[in-house]
């Protein structure tokens, strides 16, 4: 298999003024040569292979955008190489566009006030999709999600969900290499983020298009990436498997609990009748926290040790954010 | 008491300073208005070969035209805008819950905008037309009744632009609607020409109207040499009457819209 | 424009315009207020000189109909800006938002693929009121009218639309670079209401400043001496065209540029 992205040693950096206060301090700055520099991505190297989905994650201001944002032809690098599909893409900016797609979560690239269909079919003159192409995928997308309710309203009419899964066909209408993904399923409801990694997963596999996803959400990693890479202030912590991962990590979950009477005196005794069950157990004000490993222990046992001797007023099942992971990585290495 | 408005006045030019460009640019787009009106008329006058006309000296033009637009900068309070954004937006729900009359609730929200523009427009432009047209504005008891006749054109203007305002319960094109109402005012209230240029038959419909309650009356106040006579009187009067027909128009047509719209569910 | 030719990007506009178009006209009442709305502006411009008039019948050498067809010529010239760039004024808002990377992606020339998202229907009414204008003016000065002067006034609004296209670019590009940019903007776009007056009514600084600084001059002095005064076309004049399309050029560069810094620095 091809990669079809290549990065090596890609660092980008921003010369950024340093500030001084006041009225004075802002004359200053006017003259200023006092630049220091900061580096939003430093050194990466990263080869992805087509038809892979990788999870790209990293907690806001990593780099991720950054980095994004190189691969797809908008900002030039500082140094290092990049090649995408064999070019490099800030040289060839619209001919890269013609075979990369871009979703971002909570802006959409369609035409706002134009039925979808009309989107579609202004895309296809944009990116000059011949009409067999063109009606395969809208076939194909038939079979993957009722169009019916959406493909005549006007986009400024739709839900973020159908809005979401507007764009995402959109992106992949044009059978592009590679999708890029920015939080696709940022602030949608349970049912809906399943339908969008249906569907994601679903295209992928049919027209083996390689899909890079930045997301804050372990629930999209989980269910479409092999192999994920972590980045944190512009440098590279992890690329493996996500096998790999979980398998140092375990399986954790937190389950979150409030319960009658007093809380500190809750976690001493929740502590104790636990100590056998290798979780670890937190509070803030009101929340006593349970993290819990579920290749060692279900959280459904562990809820029902706690109910035998207190009164659960309310209770919540965290997954592990991508934060957390990054936090343990810091703390333990990889 | 005047500590208050002093700090209100800092505060204000601080704020201004922050946009230190928006000033620069603002500043150059008014000089640059008042030079285009000024070789405008000195043009108009020059070619006309007599000193006055109907009235109107170049001088007396180009003071007038220079209040008119400050007064204007300095009264112009954007309601329609601000209505047409919450009406649109939904947030007018919020406002009509308020424990507080609709319109009073606007009134006093937009007056403090208004006290600040006073200093920060109409003020030095004043004080600087009056420095340099040397003695063409008279400093007497008619500013005293300039300032009252000021506040009724407020509380007109603010009637207007809350009828106008209204309609946007109506339509979705705030910007047509906007920028009608102030095709409008700006015209028949002398703003753009002075009324005295107007044609016989223009100007009696002109004073059937209310939009020269607005500019023009405190204009030929301020600039009325025999201090308060009748005439000042009686345009004040006018206003008076002027302010109680529009807040009866306006607080109607609101609650008429307002019934209209919840019943259709908007 | 890259390597998709003309009639691509041609063919592109008109099917965004239908579209569009089709998407307005289930809002008529809004469609027909706001075109009420451009038409009361422009006339009350009419009436204005039909005003001034009535009092003075000359401004320097110029006289009402001549007026009025410097008038209506600048309406029609700045009718294009207000038409294909109207989303110039969201540009601030969209960079300032973090929107404006949503339109880099495309595989075409990223400012006519911003430009497109907004096509400004009620232009459309400013154009009505312009030509009423200019042909009335046109008729009541008898200026006669052969194949060779239609030519000519094509020509030259076409390069007076660039002038003012140039400058409502340049100002919304410096929101790239600056915060609070709405009032360059709106200068800008006030500009134009001086372009309808003589250049030469102004003093030497402003007739500069009018002609090389803020080119209004452009919009509808210099262009229309070659039908009002054909006897006696400056130079200036007949630099019009290559000139127009030179500054909307400068300003398709500075709006690129910005567009391309403002990827390096926004999020």
């Amino acid at each position: 298999m091809d990669n079809v992205i290549e990065i090596k040693n890609l660092t980008k950096e921003f010369k950024v003024l340093n500030r001084h206060e006041g009225i004075k301090g802002s004359i200053r700055d006017l003259f200023s040569r006092d630049y220091k520099t900061v580096y939003a991505v430093k050194d990466v190297s990263l080869n992805i292979k087509q038809g892979e989905i990788v999870g790209y994650l990293g907690p806001n201001g990593a780099g991720k955008s950054t980095t994004i944002k190189m691969m797809t032809g908008v900002l030039k690098p500082s140094s290092g190489s990049i090649l995408v599909n064999g070019r490099i893409p800030y040289r060839e900016r619209t001919k890269n566009s013609q075979e990369i797609g871009v979703v971002f979560g909570q802006r959409s690239q369609l035409w706002w006030s134009l039925p979808l269909i009309e989107s579609f079919k202004l895309l296809k003159e944009i990116y000059g999709i011949d009409s067999k192409h063109y009606d395969e995928m809208m076939e194909f997308y038939g079979t993957l999600v009722d169009l019916e309710p959406i493909l005549h309203k006007p986009v400024r009419q739709m839900s973020l969900g159908q809005r979401t899964l507007s764009d995402i066909l959109a992106s992949f209408l044009h059978n592009p290499r590679i999708c890029f993904l920015d939080e696709p399923t940022i602030g949608l409801d349970v049912a809906m983020k399943s339908n969008i990694r249906t569907l994601i997963h679903a295209i992928n596999e049919k027209m083996n298009t390689t899909v890079i996803l930045t997301t804050h959400d372990m629930g999209d990693v989980d269910a479409l990436c092999r192999r994920i890479v972590i980045i944190d202030k512009g440098q590279m912590l992890y690329d493996n498997d996500i096998d790999h991962l979980r398998k140092f990590f375990g399986a954790y979950r937190t389950l979150k609990v409030r319960l009658k009477g007093d809380i500190s005196e809750n976690v001493k005794e929740i502590g104790a009748v636990l100590s056998d069950r290798d979780v670890t157990v937190s509070s803030d004000d009101e929340w006593i926290s349970v993290l819990v490993n579920e290749d060692k222990c279900r959280v459904l046992d562990v809820l029902s040790i706690i109910q035998k001797d207190h009164k659960v007023k309310d209770m919540q099942l965290q997954e592990i954010s991508t934060e957390d992971v990054i936090k343990k990585i810091y703390t333990e290495g990889v | 008491m005047i500590k208050k408005y002093t700090t209100l006045l800092k505060a204000g030019v601080m704020e201004m300073l922050h946009f230190r460009l928006s000033v620069l640019v603002l500043v150059a787009g008014n000089m640059l208005y008042l030079a285009v009106i000024y070789f405008l008329w000195k043009a108009i006058f020059d070619s006309a070969g007599t000193e006055s006309v109907n009235g109107m000296t170049f001088e007396s033009t180009l003071i007038y035209l220079v209040l008119a637009t400050a007064l204007f900068n300095f009264m112009e309070m954007y309601i329609v805008w601000d209505m047409g954004r919450t009406i649109q937006s939904g947030k007018i729900v919020l406002d009509l819950i308020k424990p507080m009359d609709y319109k009073n609730y606007m009134f006093w929200a937009f007056s403090g905008n208004v006290a600040a523009q006073f200093f920060t427009t109409f003020l030095p432009t004043f004080i600087v037309v009056a420095l340099v047209t040397k003695g063409a504005i008279p400093l007497g008891t008619n500013l005293i009744a300039f300032a009252v006749s000021v506040i009724l054109g407020i509380v007109i203007n603010f009637n207007v632009d809350f009828i106008v305002g209204t309609i946007c319960l109506y339509t979705e094109s705030i910007w047509g609607i906007n920028i009608m109402k102030q095709v409008i005012v700006l015209l028949f209230s002398g703003a753009t020409i002075p009324l005295a240029f107007f044609p016989e038959g223009l100007r009696r419909v002109v004073d059937l109207l209310p939009f020269r309650a607005i500019y023009d009356a405190p204009l030929t106040i301020l600039l009325s040499i025999n201090g308060i006579t009748d005439d000042v009187l009686y345009t004040i009067a006018i206003q008076i009457v002027w302010v109680i027909i529009l807040e009866i128009l306006s607080r109607g047509f609101w609650k008429i819209s307002l019934r209209q719209i919840t019943v259709n569910g908007g | 424009m890259n390597n998709k030719g003309l009639a691509f990007y041609i063919k592109i506009y008109g099917r965004i315009l239908a579209q569009d178009l089709k998407s307005k006209m289930s809002y008529r009442a809004d469609f027909i207020i706001s075109m009420l709305g451009m038409i009361f502006t422009d006339a009350a411009g009419f009436i204005t000189f039909w005003i001034m008039f009535r009092n003075f019948s000359s401004i320097q050498e110029w006289e009402y109909y001549e007026m009025l067809f410097l008038y209506g010529f600048s309406l029609i010239a700045i009718t294009p800006v207000q038409c294909l760039l109207d989303n110039n004024w969201s540009l601030r808002i969209n960079v300032r938002e973090g929107d404006f990377i949503k339109y880099c992606f495309r595989p075409i020339n990223l400012f006519f693929y911003y430009e497109s998202e907004v096509f400004d229907v009620k232009g459309l009414g400013q154009l009505g009121v312009g030509v009423f204008t200019l042909v009335y003016a046109w008729i009541k000065l008898g200026l006669g009218c052969n194949v060779m002067m239609v030519l000519k006034v094509i020509v030259f609004l076409i390069s007076a639309s660039l002038f003012m296209m140039a400058m409502q670019n340049a100002a919304a590009a410096t929101c790239f670079w600056i915060e609070n940019s709405f009032y360059v903007l709106d200068l800008a776009f006030k500009l134009k209401d001086y372009a309808k007056y003589p250049v030469t009514i102004f003093g030497p600084v402003f007739r500069f400043v009018f002609t090389f600084v803020f080119p209004i001059a452009f919009i509808a002095y210099y262009p229309s001496l070659v039908i009002l005064r054909p006897d006696n076309v400056p130079l200036l004049t007949w630099l019009a065209p290559p000139l127009g399309i030179l500054f909307f050029y400068l300003s398709y560069r500075f709006w690129m540029l910005g567009a391309m810094k403002y990827n390096g620095t926004g999020s």
